[in-house]
């Protein structure tokens, strides 16, 4: 991998071959955690879970072909609170009884881009009775986007080189199709209810504007006929 | 009679109290009576502004006015109870006699009497102060030791004599025994060059006479360093005043460089986190940008008087070349005033949308022209309530200019929520469907939450019970 990557920092040079204007590319991820309860609160640490922080490609692809490494840094009462993985699979199983915000920092391959910043609060307790109870795995995962703005030559081909990562089936605990499907569903209701609002409000807005109009003409035949009579 | 009338007057019994016998007494009587009272009492100098209501009074006390005529006095007079009849009490006990009596003092060796007063109860004892007499070990070498470690250049014996004799008779006291030193027999010597021909023998000796295999404890003078000690007093004794002059125009440079070094790296450091600004997002730019166009809106609105049309979120459009996550692209730019960031999350959250939901192209777009629009309507919330507020105003002059006149042409076209005037959408609403605009409180300044929340659920009991459920 290294002596590949080295080849390739000489084929492009030290800009990497240039930006392209206009290119946009995106590569989605998925990142959180699992965690199990023990059961009980184990007797030497006062440990009382075990847990997964991990990144994974969304689709079945390998990223390690355009990303360098992974840090996760972790809580700093954690042993090498910094914990750096540069192969897939992308993930850090540790034990503890808290929880935490993980920083999660990915590096590229390509020296140019800069290394782009992810915070997961880990997940350890709910109110599901069997992941309490320590029958079900806790799994607390997000779906994000990384944005390749105008990518170097070199970020191009290592972006449209990935292989599969398995030939098997790929797939993640949560249901994303369906999570984007019921947002996606909820944000257009919630957006015609604000245009409906927004129409009404606008109708109004423009009644009052008429008839601020109509007083302020009535008032002023009013002041003047006044006028007139105090005059006489 | 006057007290009854007071009384009355607080009970606003004016008219009843008339009749009921004391006649003179009706309530404008009082009034009138009063007004007699303050004409007379006004003074004819009155307070000039700014002058302090206590200055005001000392004045007008001076020319015995009739308000500070008996003012109380600062000292008390007489009183009962004086000083005289306290008598000081000190100590109870007898006095003690003292007699004039003669003592020796045991520091000194000679036994010399001489007399001193005394108290009565301490005669026959020791003299207190012989206790602070205190002598000084000083070593004593014999010609043995003396011929086998204490030779030193530049010392003789006899001299080494003199000066452990001096030693032992002013206790070390360096200075006397530096006046009192045989200069004309011996050498010209400073106190350094004495303390250390003095403590090289002691702690030679020391280490002589003690037992072997065991260190002993050594004081060390270091004639050397306090040699440089003083000289360096003496210099800065002997400074001329332009010396002095001189030096502290240069501490004051120093102070001045130190400062204009300061200041440089200050100013490095605020370019640096510029260029860092600048080159992390485009968005700053165009955030700028956005609000400088808002400020130019706000004064063509105060310019123009009427009211402007709002324009919703302006997001950044992100061109900046590099990796970027699609949930940055989510987030409200801060041109997004605290007021608009609130109301935004409490329709998000009557809506029941995520505050931050998934980041996908299509969501993110959705998402913020979402957001968009609500900012829309609430500026536009704020419109309409200015427009509002002028209506009522317009409607009160009316009013006052032609009583019962009101041109019905006028009211069809604002139809409810003109007429029920300042909180219309609360008495217009029916409880179980309820408006985003609603929520959106544009007459509440600050934050204000509860207070909303009261109203929220005052005005809508069915939203309360929804909350709960989804608990």
């Amino acid at each position: 991998m290294l002596s590949m990557f080295k080849s390739k920092m000489a084929e492009y040079g030290p800009d990497s071959g240039g930006r392209t204007k206009g290119l946009m590319m995106v590569k989605p991820i998925v990142y959180g955690n699992t965690a199990r309860y023990f059961g009980k609160k184990r007797e030497e640490d006062g440990h009382t879970h075990s847990w997964s922080v991990y990144v994974k490609p969304f689709k079945n692809e390998d990223m390690s072909v355009f990303v360098k490494k992974i840090e996760f840094k972790l809580h700093e009462t954690y042993a090498n609170p910094v914990r750096v993985v540069t192969k897939p699979p992308y993930e850090i199983t540790e034990t503890g009884w808290g929880e935490f915000e993980v920083i999660i920092k990915i590096y590229f391959n390509d020296p140019n881009e800069r290394p782009v910043t992810l915070y997961h609060f880990l997940k350890l307790f709910q109110t599901d009775t069997n992941i309490m109870l320590g029958k079900k795995t806790l799994v607390s995962e997000h779906h994000e986007e990384l944005i390749f703005q105008d990518p170097t030559q070199m970020m191009q081909t290592m972006l449209n080189s990935t292989r599969q990562i398995t030939l098997g089936p790929w797939k993640h605990e949560t249901d994303f199709a369906e999570r984007e499907q019921k947002t996606l569903e909820k944000i257009g209701n919630a957006r015609k209810k604000i245009r409906l609002e927004i129409a009404d409000l606008k109708e109004r807005l423009k009644g009052n504007k008429q008839t601020i109009q109509m007083f302020k003409e009535e008032i002023r035949k009013l002041e003047e006929t006044e006028q007139v009579e105090t005059e006489t | 009679m006057a007290t009854t009338s007071d009384v009355r007057d607080i009970l606003e019994l004016s008219g009843p109290s008339g009749q009921e016998g004391e006649g003179s007494t009706p309530r404008e009587n009082i009034m009138k009576t009063k007004k007699v009272k303050k004409l007379s009492d006004t003074p004819t100098f009155k307070r000039p502004e700014g002058m302090h209501r206590e200055v005001y009074a000392l004045l007008f006390s001076d020319n015995n006015s009739t308000y500070f005529r008996d003012a109380p006095p600062i000292i008390p007079s007489a009183s009962n109870q004086g000083y005289r009849t306290l008598k000081a009490k000190l100590g109870r006990s007898k006095v003690r006699p003292w007699k004039f009596m003669p003592f020796t003092n045991p520091a000194r060796k000679d036994g010399a009497i001489f007399n001193h007063w005394r108290r009565v109860a301490d005669e026959g004892k020791d003299y207190p102060f012989a206790r602070f007499n205190k002598s000084v070990q000083v070593p004593i070498y014999s010609e043995q030791e003396y011929q086998l470690h204490l030779h030193e250049e530049g010392w003789t014996r006899p001299e080494t004599d003199h000066l452990f004799g001096l030693c032992r008779k002013f206790d070390l006291r360096w200075f006397v025994i530096h006046d009192r030193y045989d200069h004309d027999q011996f050498k010209k010597r400073s106190i350094e060059d004495l303390k250390e021909r003095y403590y090289n023998i002691c702690s030679k000796l020391t280490k002589i006479r003690a037992p072997p295999g065991q260190e002993p404890k050594v004081y060390v003078f270091d004639a050397d360093h306090e040699r440089r000690r003083k000289e360096q007093l003496d210099r800065l004794f002997n400074r001329t005043p332009e010396q002095v002059k001189e030096e502290e125009y240069l501490n004051q440079e120093l102070k001045k460089i130190e400062m204009r070094k300061k200041e440089r790296e200050k100013k490095t450091q605020d370019l640096q986190k510029l260029i860092t600004a600048a080159d992390s997002s485009d968005a700053r730019r165009s955030e700028r940008k956005s609000t400088k166009k808002k400020l130019l809106t706000k004064e063509k609105r105060e310019s123009s008087g009427s009211v402007d049309i709002p324009t919703g979120i302006k997001f950044p459009d992100f061109k900046q070349a590099g990796v970027s996550l699609r949930s940055q692209r989510m987030k409200l730019p801060s041109s997004v005033g605290q007021k608009k960031v609130k109301a935004i999350e409490q329709l998000l959250e009557e809506l029941g949308i995520d505050l931050y939901p998934m980041p996908t192209e299509e969501i993110c777009r959705e998402f913020n022209e979402l957001r968009s629009d609500m900012v829309f309507l609430y500026d536009l919330k704020l419109a309409y309530a200015n427009c509002e507020f002028e209506l009522q105003t317009l409607r009160h002059r009316f009013e006052a200019l032609a009583p019962g006149k009101m041109p019905l042409t006028v009211l069809p076209t604002t139809a409810g929520p003109s007429t029920s005037g300042a909180a219309p959408a609360e008495s217009e609403e029916s409880p179980s469907r309820k408006k985003a605009s609603d929520i959106i409180d544009v007459v509440s300044t600050g934050p204000s939450t509860p207070q909303r929340k009261r109203r929220v659920s005052a005005a809508d009991p069915g939203s309360a019970i929804k909350k709960t459920k989804k608990l």
